[in-house]
């Protein structure tokens, strides 16, 4: 696609793939490596506690683990964009590369669901209804399917 | 890394198990006998840390090992049967280490160290003793001519079995699936114990004040089972390609960071000054500074892991 080479032809990419220096590609893949670090860990504890760890753990502050959350999913769009780039014309055909975005997209909707119901209920302990702990099931497996296959696209593709 | 300099440093190294699980039985034994909690605490608590100190010792013992195969009047057999018996010892050093730190972390939660674990890690540790104590032995003998009563180990022919670090090589060699899916479980680890340490460590710094940081405290499990699932599966990498770990520097760093990564876990363990913090208590800023050091060290960790290919030479 047509696309996809010149994305990867650019100066940006040329830069990301081919320099010379620490400071790019190795430290790009390192910042995602963080990012994916923040957002799923933090993503992980709350459901971890949405499905019954430390169930008198009052839910409300952990509020704040959102805020970790979406730094490394920013991170991670920053870095990700450019990592893309590099290697477009292969990424942009891998079916392993889409199902992996496909699982970081529930991933991130549950995110969203989850922040937004905690969110909705401030008083506290919130126990945890039947809804949320589908949510933090949910979140968990699209999680630990993303990290694999995007960690699988080292070795697959 | 120098070659000369990492079998001395194995020389050096390799005492702290030897010793160390025995001095960790002893005192656990004399805190059974008097009946002393706290003694008790302090030997779980040397006994995990004894583990962690293990860890440098089985890897610049393979590193050492490469390094003076070559050397006149080392038997070779000894080398491999060495390294077969601290592979065992070290697999049960680990377990011991990991039930230690189990009854430290319930014995917070509960006014006493749970008898069923403490039985669990006598057992572990009499078990660690005896292999450590086998595995010393048969290292004596690779460069110990005076004291090779029988040269059985010498005589030997190399190690064979499962749990031998040339099987279990084989094993990783032979399937190509086996390393990308412990890549995939390394990595799954790290978000667990990265998400589980950060959230402990900013209620400290003050985030999430209107928690006690022993609401939290409830979480480190699931840090500890990110750690462990990281050091088998980190470990099974080491194995099938030791040399590039052990001629690679980022590694070096990796493990330093490792070590005081695993030294302040069990400081958020066992603790009295974070531990005490109740509901909207600030944290004093001695602890604030350890916090700090302490998800710096985990950076350290992931940073030089993922450097290891970029920096070193490892893929």
């Amino acid at each position: 696609m047509a696309v996809l080479s010149w994305l990867e032809a650019s100066g940006v990419s040329t830069w990301v793939r081919e320099g010379e220096t620490i400071w790019a590609y190795p430290t790009i893949l390192t910042l995602h490596t963080f990012g994916m670090g923040l957002l799923v860990g933090a993503s992980a504890v709350v459901d971890l506690r949405l499905l019954g760890i430390g169930r008198r753990v009052p839910l409300a502050p952990l509020r704040s683990l959102f805020t970790v959350a979406w730094g490394g999913f920013w991170l991670n769009l920053v870095t990700g964009s450019l990592l893309f780039a590099a290697d477009a014309t292969r990424r942009g055909t891998d079916p392993l590369f889409f199902t992996k975005l496909v699982f970081v997209a529930i991933g991130v909707a549950t995110v969203v669901s989850i922040q937004r119901s905690m969110s909705n209920a401030p008083g506290n302990p919130v126990p945890g209804g039947g809804s949320e702990k589908v949510m933090a099931a949910v979140s968990l497996a699209a999680w630990i399917a993303a990290v694999t296959s995007g960690r699988l696209l080292a070795y697959v593709s | 890394m120098d070659s000369l300099t990492i079998p001395h440093l194995h020389l050096l190294l390799n005492h702290v198990p030897t010793v160390g699980s025995v001095a960790g039985l002893g005192l656990m034994l004399l805190a059974l006998i008097r009946r002393n909690d706290h003694l008790l605490r302090a030997s779980l608590e040397v006994l995990f840390v004894v583990a962690l100190a293990t860890l440098p010792v089985y890897l610049t013992g393979v590193a050492a090992g490469t390094a003076i195969e070559e050397m006149d009047g080392v038997a070779v057999n000894a080398i491999r049967t060495h390294e077969t018996a601290a592979l065992v010892a070290f697999i049960w050093m680990q377990l011991t280490g990991l039930a230690a730190w189990l009854a430290l972390w319930q014995s917070r939660r509960i006014p006493r160290p749970p008898r069923a674990n403490v039985g669990a890690v006598l057992l572990l540790s009499v078990l660690t003793v005896a292999l450590m104590g086998r595995a010393a032995t048969i290292g004596g003998e690779i460069r110990h001519p005076e004291i090779l009563t029988s040269p059985a180990a010498a005589a030997a022919g190399a190690p064979a079995g499962w749990l031998t670090s040339g099987a279990i090589a084989d094993f990783v060699t032979q399937y190509p699936w086996v390393w990308p899916a412990a890549e995939a479980l390394h990595f799954l680890g790290l978000c667990l114990v990265l998400g589980v340490l950060l959230a402990v460590n900013l209620r400290i710094l003050g985030a999430m004040k209107a928690l006690p940081f022993s609401a939290l405290h409830r979480f480190l499990p699931w840090g500890m089972l990110g750690f462990s699932l990281n050091l088998a599966t980190g470990m099974l990498f080491f194995i099938s390609a030791a040399t590039q770990y052990t001629e690679n520097i980022a590694f070096l760093w990796k493990v330093i960071f490792l070590a005081l990564a695993g030294a302040h876990f069990l400081y958020l363990t066992v603790f009295t000054n974070t531990w005490s913090l109740k509901a909207d208590a600030d944290a004093a800023p001695l602890d604030k500074l350890v916090a700090v050091a302490g998800i710096s060290s985990w950076v350290g960790v992931i940073y030089w892991g993922r450097m290891l290919p970029f920096i070193g030479n490892a893929f």
